[in-house]
């Protein structure tokens, strides 16, 4: 599979900005080369122009009469391809040529003055026409007379300068271009190690070795520094998880293993000896017994891994509205056996509709977990009032009020927390397994709801759950 | 031989305790929670405790240090329902001899049983003999010489704890104390029988227990 490399990129970033570089300087370099030649041209093809004009003097017969001297004419610098000239009087009359004057001269006519280019034969020239020029070596005897003065030159060698110019800049380029990948590639390269020393830390992350100390180098690097806190705060949080599901192992385990110690005890010892038929029948009812007590313990745990499975959005449903206090009048029909026994009187008061789309078996299951919890451990003949409000616009609330024993202050934190029982005997020989308040905790944050608990020892306990209602 | 067991889960410890009587005829008492426990193992003489983790009120581990503080030294089988390595070391360190993690096997622990009280009585074998007596605690099977002598379940309590401390004088309170559970008071009279009829079952010429007027019994080798 190929990867996405960010050294690769890194490396192409730099070679393509580089080459832009390049070019623009081979660019700018020919054109700033070529202008600064051409102006030097200009300059010495004016001069050239001129000296040729001075050659046009006066004879000395009378009327004296002008003519150019050849002889002192310069062919210019290019001795295989001669500067080109011609001299006009005035009139429009031509003086003189150049030998190698063409028949056409291309462009002349654009150029009525200045500077202009052409070519003639191939080849590239520069060209310059001067108009009304005077006569420069005049006596004063000679009548005035001005001229007009073509003359052009080959640019052939500025251009091959021009060229090597080019070339040489380029050259320059791409030899700083090369040194500068290397440099990037050996700065990349080290620029990368605090990550490559990061992933190194990381590795040693493991079940049995939570801790993660980043590299000092990350911690100062800008950059990383996000990054390193990031996954510092997410190994805790992992670790934080893991050890709970860790101790939430532990405790189911250590609640499995003791109904089956007793079962395996009875059973051992009923076969230790030949029993009498009653013997056997006691010990077959005590291993069922034990056997349904496995048997409720299961249910309720795969109840709370059900519930907890919802509370991390694993699953959602499609839900029918559910009024809350008919809820609770379930609850407490369920639970009419227990607190005949225990003579409590449960009292409902419902302020107000509160309507909320939800599995009317998962909230009976929260409210008799309470109303179970709130029965118990009261005293007999003792008084548990259930109060369902709706503030406007705000969650539904349900309050469940006991007069009972109350919680410790130093349980209260951890009554929602799996197994915890506050004490053992208690609670086992009364069936529970310090699993219902953390089903109850888990349903409601299904929902999308809280649980919290007050109480004051000896004065009895409150607990409140607050849900979102739904739109009616 | 007497045993405490400390275990909150009344029908596991009902099950235990059934086991040892009826296999190792041990005196078992019961206390299911720690603090009774603790009670009862501070105020009798027994020979092992056998000890669950998890207690309510006082637990295990706070019952073992505070027992070991104490200065007792009963042999102590711990039963764990965690078998992780450090739980085990912390137990071990705080004073246990043995520990058997939850759900376990009676025959093991009954075997367990044995051998604890053994060493705590400064034997290591099973069988063992004072003079020409030799006693198999396994099976109960006693031998004067060449001569299998039958006794009956008590008789083999009362020759078994006096054969553990050979030339030691055994006061009738001690032997109540260690072949009764907690009711044992009323059985006081009793132990004349027994000792009576072992008396008589392992005559061999020579007598082995005598009575020391006053303060015992002692059981003693005659060629000693």
């Amino acid at each position: 599979m190929p990867r996405n490399s960010i050294k690769s990129r890194l490396i192409a970033t730099v070679v393509i900005s580089q080459l832009l570089l390049a070019t623009g300087l081979v660019i700018t370099g020919v054109e700033y080369t070529h202008r600064r030649l051409v102006s030097a041209l200009d300059t010495s093809l004016e001069g050239r122009a001129m000296s040729t004009a001075a050659l046009v003097r006066y004879t000395e017969a009378t009327p004296p009469k002008l003519f150019f001297d050849a002889d002192l004419a310069r062919v210019g610098l290019d001795k295989e391809r001669p500067d080109l000239y011609e001299v006009t009087i005035d009139d429009g009359k031509v003086l003189t040529r150049s030998a190698n004057w063409p028949d056409v001269l291309p462009g002349r006519e654009k150029a009525r003055k200045g500077h202009w280019k052409f070519r003639l034969a191939g080849i590239p020239y520069r060209g310059l026409m001067l108009r009304h020029v005077p006569i420069l070596d005049r006596e004063a005897n000679e009548p005035p007379a001005f001229l007009d003065i073509v003359y052009a030159t080959p640019m052939v060698e500025m251009e091959q300068q021009v060229w090597a110019a080019g070339i040489y800049i380029a050259v320059a380029s791409l030899v700083l271009l090369a040194m500068t990948v290397v440099l990037a590639l050996w700065g990349i390269q080290r620029g990368l190690l605090p990550l490559r020393h990061l992933v190194d830390r990381a590795a040693l992350v493991s079940a049995e070795n939570w801790e993660f100390v980043p590299p000092e180098e990350t911690e100062q690097a800008a950059e990383l520094e996000p990054l390193t806190q990031a996954m510092t705060t997410m190994v805790d949080r992992l670790h934080g998880s893991f050890l709970q599901q860790r101790e939430f192992l532990g405790n189911a385990a250590h609640e499995l293993k003791t109904p089956v110690a007793i079962l395996k005890s009875t059973l051992q010892s009923l076969m230790q000896r030949p029993r009498s038929s009653e013997e056997y029948r006691v010990g077959l009812e005590e291993s069922l017994e034990d056997l349904q007590r496995l048997e409720r313990l299961l249910q309720w745990m795969l109840r709370l891994a059900r519930a907890e499975q919802w509370a991390h959005g694993a699953l959602r449903r499609d839900l029918e509205l559910v009024d809350l206090a008919g809820t609770c009048e379930e609850a407490i029909e369920r639970l009419r056996g227990l607190a005949q026994e225990r003579h409590a009187t449960v009292r409902l008061v419902s302020e107000g509709q509160a309507l909320l789309r939800a599995d009317p078996e998962d909230l009976q299951l929260v409210w008799v977990n309470l109303l179970e919890n709130a029965v118990r451990y009261s005293p007999e003949g003792a008084a548990v009032e259930i109060r369902v409000s709706r503030n406007n616009g705000g969650p539904a609330k349900v309050v469940f009020e006991d007069h009972g024993a109350g919680i410790p202050a130093e349980d209260l934190p951890h009554i929602f927390d799996r197994f915890y029982r506050s004490d053992p005997s208690r609670t086992r020989s009364t069936g529970g397994f310090g699993l219902g308040l953390a089903i109850a905790k888990a349903l409601v944050e299904a929902y999308g709801g809280t649980i919290s608990a007050a109480s004051t020892p000896g004065e009895g306990t409150r607990m409140t759950v607050e849900l979102p209602v739904s739109g009616e | 031989m007497r045993v405490l067991i400390v275990e909150d889960e009344r029908r596991l410890a009902e099950n235990i305790a059934r086991s040892l009587r009826e296999s190792a005829s041990y005196a078992v008492d019961i206390a299911l929670d720690g603090e009774e426990g603790l009670f009862m193992a501070e105020s009798n003489p027994y020979d092992l405790l056998v000890l669950d983790l998890m207690l309510p009120r006082v637990d295990g581990l706070q019952l073992l240090t505070r027992l070991r503080q104490a200065g007792r030294d009963t042999p102590v089988l711990v039963l764990t329902a965690r078998d992780e390595k450090e739980s085990v070391v912390k137990l071990l360190n705080a004073g246990a001899d043995d520990y058997l993690t939850k759900p376990f096997d009676l025959g093991e622990l009954l075997a367990r049983s044995k051998a604890l009280v053994r060493r705590g009585k400064g034997k290591a074998a099973p069988k063992f003999k004072v003079g020409d007596l030799e006693i198999n605690t396994l099976d109960h099977s006693v031998r004067r010489g060449e001569r299998a002598v039958t006794l009956t379940a008590m008789e083999y309590r009362v020759l078994e704890y006096l054969a553990h401390r050979p030339g030691a004088i055994v006061s009738k309170t001690e032997l109540l104390e260690h072949l009764y559970d907690y009711n044992w008071e009323k059985f006081s009279n009793v132990i004349e029988v027994y000792i009576s009829g072992l008396r008589r079952k392992l005559e061999n010429g020579s007598s082995l227990i005598h009575t020391v007027r006053g303060q015992g019994y002692i059981l003693q080798d005659p060629d000693a």
